[in-house]
């Protein structure tokens, strides 16, 4: 069993997995932290970033004025952003027989290995990752479109210019891999080769295998997947939350028991509790209100918003902030926001027990229909008719660099009396402020990660006990900044294997066992015998047939009767004499009574010796051996045949045949 | 006491004795006890009052019919008579004394097992143990055995009980000696024969006690620990209890037994051992042998290779304040240990005496329970701060420092790392209850000598805890704490950069829109306790107030505080109210111009007091003006207050919360203080002449005529009258006081003269119907005529408004003396009579005792 780890990013993971002759892609996640070193796209035009000054080198000799642009002493690629793929030179991609995906953040970068690769296979996700996710899709790709961009730099990947390039452009790696956002026709494509499964619900590949999704409480629709056959359990682990937000409960319990566990997605704030950091979110806000600014919210259309919008619905109320209006901009705004209430099957039992009601389980909807929460699909119509301040407005993409909120941070960064609160842990945010600098407004950072701890994760390993953990690098070191914080790592017996890009893990487990099917009728002709008490056994003989990764014992098939033939053509053709199988024996010999019997059959004379596996009797009259050993008897005489024979009589009578 | 109780009690008796266990309320039993008990402590003799009892109890005694409960009553109550000499020689002689303080009477008759009946016996042997011929009795019928056992009972409160009386026995034997002592010298022979056999009954006693103490502080096997704890605990008390010659004799004999016990180092006992050792070490003598011993027992315990067991010691040897300065300087060093080792400051020099110690610790510190170790250290800093700096293993500056890092170690936000143990840092951090202690230990520190150099740090690492998401609402609240005391303590606060002073700023400002309710509560009263913080002195010796220092004064406390006032949670919208009391305060002092912001306050604030659904901020409401009014340095000056009071006296005083009501009297009482301040005590034997007292007279009338009709236009009269008709108590009574106190004042000096009447009117007429109501009741009925419109004639309504009324006329025509009385008795005071306890008593009984009761019947009644 192999995994070739195509991504190193530890809540991105694409990996790769060749379990009994079938390879299984888990998760394609897409990271987007490459668009940080861009320049932002601008809604509007935008004089200061269109004054920029171009990039060119200290000693003159390098001229990138068009390409590069600084800015506060940072210099950013003036072209349309683009992205860090999943490895595609590991293996081939077109031999992958399945993806499964297992939250709508993982599966950005679909269209990049299922279009133009050759991929034939399919994707496996659930109803609401494939909806929210192709949401997401359409909306980074509508980002894209709508600023076209007419030019793309190339001349800064150069390797000799990217060495000589400042700050964290010279250290980005695999440039030229980087690749520009792909189209609609690519996403509908892509999106066409999913195929939904429920939670718990088998799905056989090729008989070899089993693979099935379960809740992972991370999302709505987000899974957790277990690709087990009959004998070895490979368990999934991506994203996953202990914690009681909008999607159903973590299973746990069907994780148990596993050979290999795969375990991605941990909180990448591990040192924000995401309770402390949505009561912070809330009273940075209300502060902001107060004093008569704007809060803005850049954030993801979907997931963490529909839990920061339940939160200050019930806060809005006590902060005196009914008045506030809160304004959600994206293109697909809309749909996010009810697409959330439809899936009720896939929601925690409280909001599922509301819909029984009837009512609508999540309270953005009194929000709506109360007119405290407005959505636009962008900034353009109405929208810019029906804006007051001080407002709220959330709006992507979190990276800053496209979306609407380039407009908001364009608009708002030079009062002091804004604030953009980050609440998506993705992107670091002072890289995301960079080419708006110099800033006035107020930054402030609640990261909301509700995904697993190390302190969560730990004791899920304690109770689901699997045999081997495989997870990212970075899970067994404490973070670079808290280097003193042993309690930030996976500390666990034995260690976990660690996986980074490109590696290639060997996973240390042996298949030795396979499930054999036995025909009905061959198993009639089956006589048992017990060998103790609830245990018999029988003797078979059959024709081994595999077939699909199923194997199956078939009857030998009868030697058709032989024709007589008047002519033999030749001796060999003669059916062979079978003869009947000798009978097994099983058993041992007991020594007092062996002695007493070959007493009974005259032999006196023995020498018993005992060794480490058995004993040796010496038959001094008759000059021979007989060891009886824990797994063979043997008896040496020479040319006594008949003295040999009565003795295995002897030995043969306290044995048992089968 | 009350004849009819004497006539009752028998008849009561007699029911008690019939009623066996059916006594449908037990607690009637501790009530005719607690009752019993009073007379009693009057002086009266209990047998004189209540001949019947002595039968009663010789009835009982002889009957086992009884239940448990009757029995313990009687057997308190035979304990209670046989207090006084006199009670014990009756009942002595009516043989009831022998038969019911015998264990064996109690256990032939199965009853023994009941601890109801045990705690009976214990606290009825209790209570006569109060002279020698008790003391006699006790010795003679040995009853020190079934007390003995009683020590490690299976029941608590019987063992505790037995405890008690244990010592109350010892107590008496040695008090008896003493004076038997003195007397054998002084007296005759005659007398000397009894003090021999009582010294030899006492000896005996005392014998008995420690050898039983040496056989019972033992611990073979682990079942035998709880009866461990509960000697010690004993030991420790009579310790602690007893004088030098018994106290001696005692810890001789526990001294092997409790070395013995030491070398178990369990860490249970650890506790009650040191109460035992440290109870026997204080007051002795330097050449008593077992001092050494003691002394030697104390470094074993204080130097064990157990660390919990090690800092327990120690905690106790500074809670005892030991007077040997070497131990407190031993166990200060043995509870800094944690601190050093966590933190990294070297609070300690190198002691290899110490280095055991330091590595089974640190070894203990990488283990969960590390928690509970450093708390230990942490909750012992008060103590060791207590200590002389000569004695201290460092100076106090240092254990700040080491204090501010464990906090910086504990902040979740923090990326500190100590020198010191790593391991730990897992465990403590964001774990509130270490932060909590740490905090509490910092404010005790902020008395310590040479802290200004650690200020900022102090202050530095309070803001971080008042701006990290994570920290808990208790957490935010002791950090306010720290900052005020810390504030409190500094004599300048130069050093409070611009840089710090915003990132307070910042943090307060986020904690006032905290979403959790208690952090935003904490955040007001912090704003409130720095606003009336005192002021002090900055570097170019000006006087500054510290929230100008912190917050940047009042143009930034007062607007915060005012959305608060709109807060959702009541107890928020209270302490904002409170907080803004405080922080005008000064600006009402030096009577500064109102502001704009200041009316709005009020104007909310009377919205507050109108229309705001919890009593807390309602009366907060009432407190602020009371504070305004008591501040304002002339009120009358004061527009807008002397505007509002009319309205807040009429709103508060018809207030459905009783404390609402009451804090508006307050603001009545303090109104009449301001109208008639105590007269200036004028020479007791100056002369005055005739016509200069009447001139003094007609001033005097003058004035008070002038302020009462203050008093009357302000609402304060018809405030007052309003509230003594309350059906609240403390209201009405606080009302009537105020009344009393304005007729004092105004009926003496005002005659009835028409010209000098003033008239108040009544607001609702409810109220009035009810002041007419107790007018009718008192002696002057022709006031009260509805119909009554010659005012000149009686002066009591006004001819044209019949809700009007003359304040002296009133003052002087209710009853209020009688209402006084009445309303300074507690409200149950008929109920809780014990005339009402005998008569209950009676009549459940005869309903429970009723020949045909319907039993479903009744528990349809009860239902009802």
């Amino acid at each position: 069993m192999k995994l070739y780890c195509l991504s190193g990013h530890p809540t991105l993971p694409c990996n790769v997995l060749k379990f009994k002759s079938t390879t299984i892609m888990l998760d394609c996640g897409l990271d987007t932290t490459s668009v940080l070193n861009f320049l932002p796209l601008p809604l509007v035009h935008s004089p200061r970033l269109s004054k920029l000054p171009g990039w060119i080198s200290k000693d003159g000799s390098i001229n990138l004025e068009k390409e590069l642009k600084e800015c506060a002493g940072r210099v950013f690629v003036d072209s349309q952003p683009e992205f860090c793929l999943p490895e595609r030179e590991l293996l081939d991609l077109s031999t992958i027989d399945v993806i499964l995906i297992s939250n709508y953040h993982c599966m950005m970068a679909l269209p990049y290995i299922t279009e133009h690769t050759g991929f034939t296979g399919t994707v496996y996700a659930t109803e609401p990752t494939l909806q929210i996710g192709r949401l997401l899709m359409e909306e980074l790709v509508n980002f894209m479109e709508r600023v076209p961009k007419a030019q793309s730099a190339t001349c800064w990947k150069n390797k000799e210019i990217q060495r000589m390039l400042p700050g964290p452009l010279k250290d980005a790696v695999d440039v030229w891999t980087w690749k520009r956002c792909y189209s609609m026709q690519e996403v509908n494509s892509a999106l066409s080769k999913v195929q939904l499964v429920g939670y718990s619900q088998k799905v056989e590949l090729f008989g070899a295998v089993q693979v099935s999704p379960l809740s992972s409480g991370y999302s709505l629709g987000s899974s957790n997947w277990i690709i087990q056959s009959h004998h070895e359990k490979v368990s999934y682990v991506s994203g996953s939350s202990l914690l009681t937000t909008h999607p159903q409960p973590m299973d746990q319990s069907s994780l148990k028991n596993s050979d290999v566990l795969i375990l991605t997605g941990l909180t990448q704030m591990p040192t924000a509790n995401p309770d402390g950091m949505l009561g912070e979110f809330c009273s940075n806000l209300a502060m902001t209100i107060r004093a008569g600014g704007n809060v803005l919210v850049p954030c993801y259309s979907s997931g963490v918003i529909y839990d920061l919008l339940e939160c200050l619905y019930q806060f809005i109320e006590s902060a005196n902030l009914g008045t506030t209006p809160f304004y959600f901009i994206s293109p697909v705004a809309n749909s996010s926001l009810e697409f959330s209430q439809i899936f009720a099957e896939w929601l925690c039992h409280n909001k599922q027990t509301k819909v029984y009601l009837p009512e609508p389980p999540f309270p953005h909807a009194e929000l709506i229909q109360t007119n405290k929460l407005k959505h636009y699909p962008s900034i353009h119509g109405d929208f810019s008719s029906e804006f007051r301040q001080p407002c709220v407005v959330f709006t992507g993409h979190p990276s800053l660099r496209f979306g609407d909120v380039v407009h908001f941070m364009e608009l708002w960064g030079k009062s002091s009396l804004n604030t953009v609160i980050f609440t998506e842990p993705d992107f670091s945010y002072l890289d995301a402020l960079a080419p708006y600098q110099p800033l006035a407004m107020k930054c402030v950072y609640c990261p909301i990660d509700t995904r697993l701890n190390f302190h969560q994760v730990s004791k899920l390993l304690k109770e689901v006990q699997p045999l081997h953990v495989v997870c990212p690098e970075q899970y067994t070191q404490p973070p670079l900044t808290q280097s003193h914080r042993s309690d930030l790592m996976l500390e666990l017996q034995p260690p976990p294997m660690p996986y980074r890009r490109c590696s290639v893990l060997n996973l240390p487990f042996r298949r030795r066992y396979e499930r054999v099917y036995i025909l009905p009728e061959l198993a009639n002709s089956l006589v048992p015998s017990e060998v103790k008490p609830g245990v018999s056994v029988a003797t078979v003989s059959a024709v081994l047939q595999s077939k699909d990764n199923k194997h199956t014992l078939q009857s030998v098939p009868k030697a058709p009767p032989v024709a007589p033939s008047k002519k033999r053509k030749r001796v060999m053709e003669e059916p062979p004499v079978t003869m009947a199988p000798k009978p097994l024996l099983s058993g041992a010999v007991p020594l007092e009574a062996f002695l007493a019997t070959l007493q009974k059959h005259g032999i006196t004379e023995v020498k018993v010796e005992e060794t480490a596996d058995g004993h040796i009797l010496h038959l001094q009259a008759e000059d021979t051996l007989i060891q009886l050993e824990e797994d063979g008897t043997h008896i040496v005489c020479d040319n006594n045949e008949p003295l040999r024979a009565t003795l295995r009589d002897l030995v043969l009578r306290f044995l048992q045949k089968l | 006491m009350d004849s009819q109780c004497v006539s009752t009690l028998p008849r009561v008796c007699g029911v008690l004795l019939e009623s066996g266990s059916s006594l449908p309320d037990d607690t009637s039993l501790e009530k005719l006890l607690d009752w019993f008990t009073t007379i009693a402590q009057t002086g009266a003799s209990l047998l004189e009052a209540c001949p019947c009892l002595v039968d009663f109890v010789s009835k009982v005694a002889f009957n086992h019919a009884s239940g448990s409960s009757i029995l313990s009553f009687t057997l308190k109550l035979t304990g209670l008579i046989g207090t006084s000499e006199d009670g014990f020689k009756v009942l002595k002689e009516c043989s009831v004394l022998k038969l019911v303080f015998n264990p064996h009477h109690w256990q032939e008759a199965g009853l023994w097992g009941d601890p109801c009946l045990r705690i009976g016996w214990i606290q009825g042997l209790k209570m006569i143990l109060q002279h020698s011929e008790a003391l006699s009795f006790f010795a003679q019928e040995d009853l020190i055995e079934p007390l003995l056992q009683l020590q490690t009972d299976s029941s608590l409160f019987v063992a505790s009980a037995a405890n008690q009386t244990l010592a109350q026995v010892l107590l008496l034997c040695q008090s008896l000696s003493s004076v038997g002592h003195n007397c054998s010298k002084n007296r005759y022979l005659e007398h000397n024969s009894v003090s021999i056999e009582t010294t030899q009954n006492y000896s005996g006693i005392i014998t008995r006690v420690s050898e039983y103490l040496n056989k019972s502080v033992v611990l073979k096997e682990i079942s035998q620990l709880p009866g461990c704890q509960q000697i010690l605990r004993l030991l420790a008390m009579l310790l602690v209890q007893v004088g030098p010659p018994l106290r001696d004799t005692l810890l001789l004999a526990v001294m092997n037994s409790l070395e013995e016990l030491v070398t178990t180092s369990c860490s249970q006992l650890t506790v009650p051992l040191m109460d035992v050792i440290l109870a026997a070490n204080s007051g002795l003598r330097d050449d008593f042998v077992p001092k050494q011993r003691l002394i030697r027992l104390l470094w074993v315990m204080l130097n064990m290779k157990k660390p919990a067991i090690v800092m327990q010691a120690a905690a106790a040897v500074l809670h005892s304040h030991h007077s040997d300065p070497t131990f407190s300087a031993h166990s200060a060093r043995v509870l800094l240990l944690p601190l050093d080792i966590v933190t990294g400051v070297s609070l300690l020099d190198e002691n290899s005496t110490e280095e055991e110690l330091r590595i089974l610790i640190t070894e203990q510190l990488k283990r969960k329970s590390c928690i509970s170790m450093i708390c230990v250290c942490l909750s012992n800093i008060p103590q060791i701060t207590l200590m002389a700096s000569d004695h201290l293993p460092c100076p106090q500056r240092l254990i700040v420092t080491a204090v501010l890092m464990l906090l910086r170690l504990c902040c979740v936000d923090s990326s500190s790392s100590s020198a010191g143990c790593v391991e730990v840092v897992r465990f403590i951090t964001g774990n509130s209850k270490v932060q909590k202690c740490a905090l509490e230990a910092l404010l005790v520190l902020s008395k310590s000598p040479g802290v200004k150099m650690v200020l900022v740090d102090v202050f530095k690492v309070l803001t971080e805890y008042l701006n990290s998401p994570s920290s808990d609402p208790s957490v935010l609240q002791k950090s306010y704490q720290a900052v005020i005391k810390w504030v409190g303590v500094c004599p300048d606060l130069s050093c409070i950069t611009d840089q710090l002073r915003e990132g307070f700023i910042q943090a307060v400002r986020k904690r006032a829109c905290d979403t959790r309710w208690e952090a935003r509560d904490s955040t007001v009263e912090f704003l409130g306790h720095l606003g009336g913080a005192p002021s002090c002195r900055s570097f170019t010796e000006q006087e500054t107030e510290p929230s100008d220092v912190f917050l940047g004064g009042c143009s930034f406390t007062v607007p915060l505080l005012k959305e608060a006032l709109q807060d959702p949670e009541s107890y928020v919208r209270a302490s904002s109210i409170s907080a803004l009391a405080q922080t005008l305060t000064p600006s009402w002092q030096e009577g500064a111009a109102l502001t704009q912001e200041q009316e709005d306050i009020v104007t909310r604030l009377q919205e507050v007091l109108f229309q705001d659904s919890e009593g807390f901020a309602r009366r907060a409401a009432v407190k602020y003006f009371i504070a305004w009014l008591s501040a304002c340095s002339s009120p009358s000056s004061c527009w807008l207050l002397m505007q509002s009071v009319p309205t807040v006296l009429s709103q508060g005083v018809n207030d459905l919360d009783w404390e609402v009501k009451l804090h508006t009297l307050e603001l009545a009482e303090l109104l009449l203080d301001q109208a008639f301040p105590d007269p200036s005590p004028s020479h007791p034997y100056a002369v005055m002449s005739d016509q200069a007292h009447r001139l003094h007279i007609a001033g005097q009338q003058s004035d008070l005529l002038s302020s009462l009709k203050d008093l009357v236009d302000r609402g304060v009269v018809s405030a007052l009258l309003c509230g003594v008709v309350d059906c609240d108590r403390p209201v009405a009574l606080k009302a009537c006081q105020l009344l009393l106190k304005l007729r004092g004042v105004v009926c003496p000096v005002m005659g009835n003269a028409a010209d000098t009447r003033v008239f108040c009117q009544l607001a609702e007429g409810s109220v009035m119907q009810q002041v007419r109501k107790i007018q009718a009741m008192g002696k002057d009925t022709y006031v009260v005529s509805e119909a009554c419109s010659e005012a000149d004639k009686e002066g009591i309504c006004a001819s044209v408004d019949p809700e009007r009324v003359g304040v002296c006329e009133v003052l002087r025509l209710l009853d209020l003396d009688e209402k006084l009385s009445i309303l300074t008795q507690s409200s149950d005071h008929i109920y809780n009579s014990p005339l009402s306890l005998l008569q209950d008593i009676l009549t459940a009984a005869a309903a429970s005792s009723q020949p045909g009761r319907d039993l479903h019947q009744e528990l349809v009644m009860d239902c009802y």
